[in-house]
């Protein structure tokens, strides 16, 4: 029963991955290659990430909310922006539209986070006897963590792959990316500073992740209307 | 440019995919190690063989669910474990389990928190002996039963209290925890127990010469005063035997104590050799006993004037009884007896006598004095148990714990054996003469005794599972070494009759497990989720066209005509 379970986790934490891959154009134009670089580019911002809170980040006894160190924490996770960036602009990717483009880049990077953070406690726990409903609410994070990375790496690719935007989006647009970019740090503040518990946390971040992605999706398409 | 980088790569890369192979490795080896829900120290039932016959519980590894005394009648329990308090114990149905050999996948008795030493503190006194008796009654049930299951004793605490109210929760619903339907599950995963390979017992002997006038070539007399201290429980880890016989021990310490300080200076020396024994072997018919007598040279054995036994005087209020084989009517007999109730008068004891004859045929041997007799030696045993015990009865099992022994009676007992001693030793006998007066620098000693009471109240002591160097064998030899002059200890093989098997104590798992059906169940909506989801995609982002279109097969292809 427990490799049942395993498995079951594992459909519910990488199968999205693929079904999204294979559901959406991005298989017809063959964009597997840009996804595997964009999931290197994930392992090294990880690794740079590591070392960076490891060196300023202190270690507190209790799980309270720390606002000093949650905002420590907020600004080496704009690391991920930058990772994010040189993985957009810097990497040369075959001839695929730009509408393609963020979108294997933002799957790679999801699939890869979800590999980096969910597979080892996976492997370990839900093979064991003991039952807990938390690879499943996992597996739902990770899911939400696919649709924050895809919208996060649309509006990167507003900000820095297209020339042209109306004006008066910019600022929208500059916005919604640091909600994204700085999530962890917003959904850690009802995790330790108001103690919800772990589906309450899961159920906050699939709503948030559908909103953000909801208005990315507007904001590209509004920036895909030819500009008079 | 993107094909240089590949060559110097390449070595990199294999180093890479090797450690990645070594790692994988090592992680598909780590199967267990989540943590279960509870996890806690269980002691099996002792499992022996007794002149070819098996007793006890013969298997040791425990793999099933969990079930409580509430399961619904006509359930399966063949692949259940039975969880039952000590509290809610009815003996009549476990002895009808047992008796006619229902299939059981095994039993967990939980003992309340008094039987333990770390936390048996002040309980409500009515129902301390309420349990005692039931746990008695239990232990011999089981002891004396072969039982093809494993059968576990656990303390109370308050991880597994929870896990049971579960379970009895789910067991008045109706819904049983097998394989399909969730619930717990008990793992101890031990190897099958083997033979304990030529238990040892060692005997301990003290000795305290007496003083010998000058130009005197005869054997001084001696007196022997003998306790055995081991024990046999239904569960060896938790057989500390404070009343039997640990009371006894610590007597026979705090009277060689008393006596070496009376020796240590020649003007209080007695005319009599003083000789220790701290016997093992003795809810086997006293083997160790006998095996130390028959190491005595002839002349010792016949030097001894009488030996006094020690066994299980911790609990008493006012009345001790004298064993002897010897008819009373006999001299030294009487004259023993007098000297004991002289005293005893004084303290405000009665003391009384019972006379248990010998069958020479009969190998069981009741009381430690007999094997004395059998060998011609005058000997009597103290106790406060009026009856002679069955085998393997009032051993010190589990219900013989710390909250039921009582250090003034000790105390008292201790007294009465010394000042009965010295009276005959040093000629006072009938003198109203206190010579280890309370508040004298001869006075028996509390704090020793409460000291060494609670040492052994935490120390089992089943012989099979004492090695020959164990560290509390040791002890007793070093104590009695600081006593005495000269300290012996003899190793013999317990012989042949009895057969123990090792596995004593183990770690319960308590898992709370899922059914089938819950994962056949999550496999189906994940299914449909990543279902709807495709749809979905498709959908959006190539139209609802392409998705018929992977189901519809691909039309032939028509030749196109210019």
């Amino acid at each position: 029963m427990t490799m049942f379970h395993f498995f079951n986790c594992a459909i519910l934490t990488f199968g999205p991955h693929a079904v999204y891959y294979s559901a959406t154009p991005l298989s017809e134009c063959d964009t597997l290659g840009t996804s595997v670089k964009a999931a290197l580019v994930y392992l090294g911002t990880a690794l740079v990430k590591l070392v960076c809170l490891a060196t300023f980040l202190q270690v507190s006894e209790n799980d309270g909310f720390d606002p000093y160190q949650e905002l420590l924490k907020a600004l080496i996770g704009f690391i991920d922006v930058a990772g994010l960036y040189f993985a957009l602009t810097q990497l040369t990717h075959r001839n695929i539209s730009q509408n393609h483009k963020f979108q294997a880049v933002g799957l790679g990077w999801a699939f890869a986070d979800s590999v980096l953070h969910r597979l080892a406690p996976l492997w370990v726990g839900a093979r064991g006897l003991e039952f807990t409903w938390d690879y499943i609410l996992q597996g739902l994070e990770a899911n939400a963590n696919l649709v924050l990375s895809i919208s996060l790496a649309a509006l990167g690719s507003l900000i820095w792959l297209r020339k042209n935007k109306p004006k008066t989006l910019i600022p929208i647009i500059y916005a919604c990316a640091g909600i994204v970019a700085t999530m962890p740090s917003i959904t850690s503040y009802p995790r330790r500073g108001l103690g919800w518990h772990f589906p309450k946390v899961v159920g906050f971040e699939l709503f948030t992740s559908l909103v953000m992605a909801f208005i990315s999706w507007q904001l590209f398409s509004a920036c895909q209307r030819p500009y008079v | 440019m993107a094909l240089s980088k590949n060559p110097g790569g390449h070595r990199g890369m294999q180093e890479s995919m090797y450690s990645v192979i070594a790692l994988v490795f090592i992680l598909v080896a780590c199967v267990e190690l989540c943590d279960a829900a509870a996890a806690i120290d269980v002691y099996r039932l002792i499992q022996y063989d007794m002149s070819g016959s098996a007793y006890g519980s013969r298997f040791a590894a425990l793999n099933h669910h969990a079930a409580s005394l509430h399961f619904p009648p006509g359930a399966d329990l063949s692949r259940a474990v039975l969880i039952i308090p000590l509290r809610e114990l009815n003996i009549t149905f476990v002895r009808e389990y047992i008796n006619q050999k229902k299939p059981l996948g095994g039993l967990l008795f939980l003992l309340p928190d008094i039987f333990s030493f770390e936390n048996g503190g002040n309980k409500q006194v009515h129902e301390k002996e309420q349990l005692k008796n039931l746990l008695a009654e239990l232990e011999q049930l089981l002891i004396h039963a072969n039982i093809p299951y494993p059968v576990y004793f656990a303390f109370e605490n308050d991880e597994i209290d929870t896990v049971l109210a579960d379970i009895k929760k789910n067991d008045a619903i109706g819904q049983p925890a097998t394989a399909t339907t969730g619930g717990y599950k008990l793992v101890i995963p031990t190897p099958e127990p083997k033979k304990v390979a030529s238990p040892t017992i060692t005997n301990i002997q003290g000795w305290l010469s007496g003083l010998k006038a000058d130009g005197d070539t005869n054997q001084l007399p001696t007196i022997a005063i003998v306790a055995s201290y081991d024990t046999f429980g239904a569960a060896p880890p938790l057989s500390v035997g404070s009343d039997s016989n640990g009371s006894g021990v610590v007597a026979l310490l705090e009277i060689a104590r008393l006596f070496s300080l009376l020796y240590s200076n020649p003007k209080t020396r007695g005319r009599y050799n003083l000789l220790f024994g701290l016997t093992s072997g003795g809810p086997y018919n006293y083997n160790g006993t006998q095996k130390w007598l028959r190491s005595f040279d002839q002349r010792l054995r016949e030097s001894i004037d009488y030996a006094i036994c020690l066994n299980s005087i911790g609990s008493w209020d006012n009345e001790l009884w004298i064993h002897v084989s010897k008819p009373p009517e006999n001299a030294y007999i009487k004259q023993i007896f007098e000297g004991f109730s002289n005293v005893a008068e004084e303290m405000d004891i009665k003391v009384g006598l019972k006379h248990k004859k010998i069958n020479i045929s009969n190998p069981r041997v009741a009381w430690e004095h007999e094997q004395f007799s059998r060998l011609r030696v005058t000997a009597a045993t103290l106790s406060e148990i009026s009856t002679a015990p069955e085998l393997l009865q009032g051993t010190g099992g589990l219900y013989d714990s710390r909250q039921f022994v009582n250090e003034t009676a000790i105390t008292r007992g201790v007294k009465l054996v010394a000042e009965s001693l010295a009276r005959h030793i040093y000629g006072h006998q009938g003198k109203n003469v206190q010579i280890f007066a309370d508040g004298g620098s001869l006075a028996v000693n509390p704090a020793y005794i409460q000291s060494w009471l609670d040492l052994l109240s935490q120390t089992p002591r089943v012989a099979p599972f004492l090695s020959k160097n164990d560290p509390f064998v040791m002890a007793l030899k070093k104590e009695l070494a600081d006593h005495t002059d000269e300290v012996n200890m003899q190793h013999e093989v317990l012989e042949g009759v009895f057969t123990f098997y090792d596995s004593t104590s183990a770690r319960l798992n308590i898992y709370q497990v899922a059914s089938v059906t819950f994962d056949l169940l999550l496999l189906l909506v994940l299914g449909s989720y990543l279902i709807v989801l495709f749809s979905f995609l498709v959908i959006t982002t190539r139209g609802l066209d392409d998705l018929i279109s992977l189901f519809r097969r691909p039309p032939s292809r028509k030749v196109k005509t210019a």
